[in-house]
């Protein structure tokens, strides 16, 4: 399953997808056994993910922020 | 036509008359006039009497008190007046009361009307409490201060109403049900302050607890001191110890809500945070794996690899090449060797027929036949001619 979205646009994947996938490309990464071509592709697919994570949670982050800063103070 | 009558209601006979003393005056001087009302019946009328019934020793007549009275139906020719003649007067005690009030409370229960399943939830903030009281009474004082400090934006319908004496009941039951119409109205408090039992009688009313029991509107009773228990506190959906009470349970605490939703709030957004700051973590770390942060250890593990290849590669091949002269080497030299060509530069020269085939016997050779002789310069084209020899 791949990622359709580049990280600027709205992704289509889920956070947990991503994170998933993320985390079994590690996986697969750390087992070995592969190609130069499958490693390198897995390593760009891995970036890509992490990017997206990255994304997502920068995101996240920036909401939290603005409902906290939205706080008359008291 | 008037004597007919007062002759007719002369007939009627003595009664025993129930009720509560509305007016009473002693003008007369001979005579004592009241008005005798029955607050469930809704209904009064005059009665007269002799002084010395209405003195009688230990009975104090006083407004508001329940008599029970022995009287005949008497009409006055000369105004065209009907009253009562009471010949005996007797208060009726508090035990009578108290046990009138049972019987009511029995016959009610039975009914159905105290049930607890009939009791509704107060709504949890009203937009305008319905207030039943009397007027200026500390009761409504405490009922609605109380209220306003909880929560200010609270809206009041008070109805003003007897709380005492024999009209007290049907003044009440008129607020009530004024308020229950009122769609706005969320919920009804009946507040009175304490009293004896006499005065807080109306709040046992059987009229006026069918009427609490029947409002649509939630009721909340708060009525006479904490130990008093009228019939209205049994079908109220709430009874509040106290007007005070009342209020509390009415209206909640603004600052304690508030605090409330704050905490909340913070725990909330306490728990979002930590939750992201997990992610973030978990993510972090992830990206730290030598597999991600470090491509490069891949390819270079890669590139010795390449590296290693390469040498063995071209060593191999090194090798392959010397082994390949080698036998081109030996190739060429045997070559060289089984080639004909040596020999003829040694002076030999190889016959071969026209076939091509080669020469080996004098005899295969027929005369004029045409050979070719190859001689280590090149071919020689002959033909056989035999001499003896």
């Amino acid at each position: 399953m791949t990622v359709s979205a580049k990280p600027d646009e709205q992704p289509t994947t889920t956070y947990e997808q991503a994170r998933e996938e993320l985390a079994d490309v590690v996986r697969r990464l750390e087992a070995g056994g592969l190609t130069l071509e499958e490693s390198l592709a897995l390593w760009e697919r891995g970036e890509q993910l992490a990017e997206l994570c990255q994304h997502w949670l920068d995101r996240a982050r920036e909401r939290l922020a603005a409902a906290t800063s939205g706080d008359q103070p008291e | 036509m008037a004597r007919k009558v007062a002759e007719w209601i002369g007939r009627l006979g003595e009664v025993w008359v129930e009720g509560q003393i509305a007016q009473l005056s002693r003008r007369g001087a001979a005579t004592v006039f009241l008005t005798l009302r029955d607050p469930a019946a809704d209904l009064s009328v005059p009665v007269t009497c002799s002084r010395d019934v209405a003195d009688r020793p230990g009975l104090e007549l006083t407004e508001g008190a329940r008599v029970i009275v022995r009287a005949r139906p008497d009409y006055y020719i000369a105004r065209g007046s009907f009253s009562l003649r009471a010949t005996e007067i007797r208060a009726v005690g508090l035990g009578e009361l108290l046990a009138r009030i049972e019987r009511i409370r029995r016959l009610l229960a039975a009914e159905g009307l105290f049930d607890a399943a009939r009791k509704r939830p107060l709504p949890f903030a009203p937009a305008v409490v319905g207030v039943v009281t009397g007027r200026d009474s500390a009761a409504e004082r405490d009922v609605l201060v109380t209220a306003r400090r909880r929560w200010p934006a609270i809206r009041f319908a008070v109805h003003h109403s007897l709380v005492q004496g024999p009209s007290a009941a049907a003044s009440v039951i008129e607020g009530l049900q004024r308020l229950d119409r009122d769609p706005e109205v969320e919920v009804i408090v009946v507040a009175r302050g304490g009293g004896s039992v006499e005065d807080l009688l109306p709040f046992s009313d059987e009229g006026l607890v069918r009427a609490v029991a029947a409002c649509r509107t939630p009721v909340v009773t708060a009525v006479g001191h904490e130990t008093d228990t009228t019939l209205v506190d049994h079908a109220a959906d709430v009874r509040a110890a106290t007007p005070t009470d009342a209020a509390h349970r009415v209206v909640p605490e603004i600052g304690e809500q508030r605090r409330l939703v704050d905490g909340l709030r913070a725990r909330a957004r306490h728990l979002v945070g930590a939750r992201l700051e997990q992610q973030e973590r978990w993510l972090e770390s992830v990206r730290s794996r030598p597999a991600l942060a470090d491509p490069q250890r891949l390819l270079h593990g890669r590139a010795d690899d390449v590296e290693q290849l390469r040498t063995r590669a071209r060593r191999t091949l090194v090798h392959r090449l010397e082994g390949a002269e080698r036998d081109l080497e030996h190739a060429r030299a045997r070559v060289a060797a089984l080639s004909p060509a040596a020999t003829l530069q040694r002076g030999y020269a190889v016959v071969q027929r026209a076939d091509g085939s080669l020469v080996r016997e004098p005899g295969e050779v027929a005369d004029d036949e045409r050979l070719s002789v190859r001689v280590a310069g090149g071919r020689l084209p002959v033909r056989v001619t035999r001499e003896d020899g």
